[in-house]
């Protein structure tokens, strides 16, 4: 019976912070999903499971692996330490629960940490000791747990409910899909078959067989010798054989050493591409850094270059921020310039009046009427002054003419005060002009000032934290890459991509001919053995002629039946792969295409991509390759047995590949894994009402989906404060 | 002396203020060194104005010590060249002139050296509501009273 986990519960486990009840998910057999956020505790739930099985976590900075003990402090929430006072404890754990056919076990591990100084997040401020893992057994009929003493059994418990061979296929994270299976690799094919298969056993058999045909023939032999009529011939015979026999050795071992090199050649031309592949594409996030990184460092230096000029704006006269508050002030100078300038007139007029008695018979003031005026009086004829006509020629006439040429005389005028400052304040007051009319605009420039400075902030913040998305993902490419950045630049990776192909051409000719020069050998040897048996002679004891050539037929036998196990396999798989491929790409509108796994030179299998006229499917896209791994790895599984035992536990394996991939994917799980837990954030919309994509919303009304939680994570909070808050919405 | 002379010789001088302000200066206004906590001026003539407007709205004038223990920066010309601020901030000075007892057209018959003391008496009395400003600005800073903010002096200018 299939191993179902029936809850895991966490306490004080990352962000899990609380008590194991607090903290609990519960699952059925089936498709079970949980959506979170980026941060939402997906990778910390997957690392509960990593923490059963292996006493290990993941680093989510280095992406490694740490050992449970060694990274203690980390493990524990931020929340659970900051309060716990010095002197006292903290527990941190996991439970799982699951259940087989007849029995249920639960499994706790955990380990409490004593505070011993103020800084929380300091390793020196804790002291660590792992609990004894807890393992409890019951029966369905008595469910009442019992504890498991025995260390042996506790493990066997634990590996029972994914064995470790299989984990690889049944628990695993994103891009690790693509690592799990590399078919142009010998081994992984082979690893792959005989996980399934009891091929090992064939090659058992076949060493026996040879053994015993060895021995066979050497007991055939010194039959033979001593009884012959012309041993001279047949021991050149003989000796033939055992020339060819040596010479077969030989190359035998020269062609594995060239499928070695071909092997090799084929492994590094595939690295290659993997690191072209991600070169590419951290090419294209490198442009996009650069230009946000271009972009940023302008808004920066608008917003510093704005902040710096805030002050300006006092002496600014467009804002003339200064004159705030100076209203009374100016018109306190208008008022004065006022009186001075009367002041002055007076003084001017009356000086020129002691000067020029003759000059005044008139009380107008000095410089009136205005010379325009004096025109259009002169022109008229009249004056409006005394209302009075001044014909041409008349002596008023001729006294508004006396008066317009008057500014004349004036400029002949000595001036009447020492020190005359009349431009000094005028000029002042025609100057200040741009500081002298914005006092009530004022207020608003300030507010408009401030919200500019917030525009710009916004900007600042918003590109910043597309800088950060994009470093981050560049960084997911660097770790999940091979490469190292050495040999980073692009020709390098071409020569070297270039080279390989041609090691793995040259070696693929001297493997043909090599094969050729054995198949020769071998023709050679079996004609040279038609003539032992001629040369023989016919009374030597029929069993040894039979022991040597039964024992001969069965080598031959056992080597094909492993061949034809293998080969049937393959095929099997291929046909798996096929169908599980089809389902899980029932959504995409891209279609047609069959997986072929084909056979390459040195045995291993590459695992190809074919349209209906045979061609290779190439640029297929990053969803389409894992799908195809992913197909193949549900192949494995459903070609081992008639139904897989283990539950399917994976972290985000479709990250950012579209609805249809995932939408394909949960259907086509369950034809294969008894009981799936899927951690995603694809299914996650923040801006919508229930938090759910529409894919989400979709498949949460589907019946093959057991169980559906939301896991969500208060971000306003400081991380010292944040939970994950757990919701069960199916 | 006529208008331009007056006023040349007027904008030629250099107000100065008091050494104990250095600090202050430093802190408030560093034109090319920025790494305050505080929001800055530029040149110092940027927070000598803004002290001395400060000093004149509160109505704060304080006298200088000892010429020996001033230092003087640039001359009134030169602050904001070509621009229409220092023809505001005289408008300004001019209508304080209460303070001095000065009647603007007795100033026209004046002789050179009485004017050349008029002059004098503006000077300090620019120097004087800077040193005003400067003292009010100097212990909002030693109370820690001065908020970090771009928006500092605008703030404290509003509500002076």
């Amino acid at each position: 019976m299939a191993s179902i986990i029936n809850s895991i519960s966490f306490k004080n486990f990352f962000n899990y912070y609380g008590e194991y009840e607090d903290t609990r998910y519960d699952f059925l057999e089936g498709v079970n999903i949980v959506v979170a956020d980026n941060g939402a505790g997906k990778s910390k739930f997957f690392n509960a499971f990593l923490w059963l099985f292996y006493d290990q976590v993941l680093d989510s900075d280095d992406k490694k692996k740490k050992n449970v003990k060694d990274f203690a402090v980390k493990i524990i929430s931020d929340k659970a330490k900051n309060e716990t006072s010095i002197g006292d404890q903290v527990q941190t754990g996991i439970k799982i629960e699951y259940s087989t056919g007849r029995y249920k076990y639960q499994i706790t591990k955990s380990f409490t940490a004593t505070r011993i100084s103020e800084k929380i997040t300091d390793f020196d401020s804790w002291q660590i000791t792992i609990d004894d893992m807890e393992v409890d057994k019951t029966d369905h009929i008595l469910p009442k747990y019992k504890p498991v003493y025995d260390a042996e059994e506790k493990q066997k418990i634990i590996n029972q409910l994914i064995l470790p061979t299989l984990r690889q296929y049944s628990f695993f994270q994103g891009e690790e899909v693509d690592k799990m299976i590399d078919f142009s690799k010998k081994s992984s094919i082979e690893d792959a078959v005989r996980t399934l298969t009891n091929i090992s056993k064939y090659e058992d058999i076949a060493d026996i067989v040879e053994y015993i045909a060895e021995k066979a023939e050497k007991d055939l032999n010194k039959q033979t010798k001593s009884t012959s009529d012309h041993n001279d011939r047949l021991e050149t015979a003989l000796e033939t054989k055992k020339e060819l026999q040596e010479e077969l050795t030989q190359e035998t071992e020269k062609l594995s050493e060239f499928n070695a090199l071909y092997e090799a050649a084929e492994q590094e031309k595939n690295d290659l591409e993997q690191n072209f592949a991600n070169a590419e594409k951290r090419k294209e996030l490198d442009d996009k850094v650069s230009y946000k990184n271009r972009l940023l460092k302008q808004v920066k230096e608008d917003y510093d270059s704005f902040l710096d000029g805030i002050n300006n704006r006092f002496f600014d006269g467009n804002f003339s921020w200064i004159s705030f508050g100076f209203e009374d002030s100016i018109n306190d100078f208008k008022e004065k310039i006022q009186v001075f300038r009367q002041k002055r007139y007076e003084k001017k007029a009356l000086l020129n009046a002691a000067e020029n008695p003759n000059d005044y018979f008139t009380i107008l003031p000095s410089d009136s009427p205005d010379a325009v005026t004096l025109q259009q009086m002169i022109d008229s004829e009249h004056c409006y002054v005394c209302n009075r006509p001044a014909k041409k020629g008349t002596e008023e006439h001729n006294y508004l003419l006396k008066l317009k040429n008057r500014p004349h005389e004036n400029t002949n005028q000595k001036e009447f005060v020492k020190n005359n400052l009349e431009d000094f304040f005028g000029n002042l007051q025609l100057n200040a002009a741009p500081f002298l009319n914005k006092f009530d605009a004022i207020p608003t420039s300030v507010l408009r000032t401030r919200e500019k400075e917030l525009e710009l902030k916004q900007r600042l913040d918003k590109l910043s934290s597309e800088l950060k998305a994009l470093k981050s993902q560049r960084k997911d490419i660097l770790i999940a890459g091979t490469e190292s950045e050495g040999t980073d630049n692009a020709s390098t990776i071409i020569n070297q991509y270039k080279g390989s192909i041609r090691r793995m051409e040259n070696a693929s000719s001297r493997i043909e001919r090599l094969k050729d020069s054995i198949k020769d050998i071998k023709t050679k040897i079996v004609n040279t053995e038609k003539e032992i048996t001629n040369l023989r002679p016919k009374d030597i004891p029929e069993g040894y002629t039979v022991n040597y050539e039964i024992s001969k037929a069965l080598v031959d036998a056992t080597l094909k039946a492993k061949e034809r196990v293998f080969d049937k396999m393959v095929s099997l798989l291929e046909n798996h792969a096929n169908e599980h491929f089809q389902s899980l790409i029932k959504y995409n509108d891209i279609k047609g295409g069959v997986l072929r796994f084909e056979k390459s030179p040195s045995g291993g299998i590459s695992l190809d991509y074919i349209d209906d006229a045979g061609n290779e499917v190439s640029g297929a896209s990053e969803g389409f390759q894992r799908m195809k791994k992913f197909a193949v790895v549900m192949s494995i599984i459903s070609a081992n047995t008639s139904q897989y035992n283990y539950p399917l536990l994976a972290d985000a394996p479709l990250s950012a590949f579209g609805k249809a991939f995932n939408k394909g994917f949960f259907e086509a799980i369950p034809e294969v894994f008894p009981q799936s837990i899927i951690l995603v954030k694809d299914l996650y919309d923040k801006d919508s009402e229930d938090k759910l994509t529409d894919l989400g919303q979709d498949l949460m009304k589907n019946d093959f989906i057991k169980t559906f939680y939301l896991n969500e994570v208060d971000e306003e909070l400081s991380q010292i404060e944040r939970t994950t808050k757990l919701e069960r919405r199916k | 002396m006529n208008s331009q002379e007056f006023k040349s010789n007027l904008v030629t001088k250099r107000p100065r203020y008091a050494n104990s302000r250095i600090p202050l200066l430093e802190a408030l206004a560093n034109k090319g060194a920025r790494s305050s906590e505080y929001s800055q001026f530029g040149p110092i003539y940027e927070l000598y104005i803004y002290a001395m407007m400060t000093g004149i709205k509160k109505k704060t004038r304080l006298p200088l010590p000892p010429r020996q223990l001033t230092s003087d920066f640039l001359e009134i010309g030169k602050w904001k060249r070509d621009s229409s601020l220092v023809d505001f901030l005289l408008m300004v000075i001019f209508t304080q002139t209460n303070d001095l007892s000065i009647d603007w057209n007795e100033l026209e018959d004046m002789e050179e050296d009485q004017l050349n003391k008029v002059i004098s008496d503006v000077i300090t009395l620019i120097e004087e509501y800077a040193n005003g400003g400067l003292e009010y600005l100097e212990n909002l800073h030693k109370k820690g009273e001065l908020e970090n903010s771009h928006y500092l002096f605008i703030d404290l200018y509003k509500t002076s």
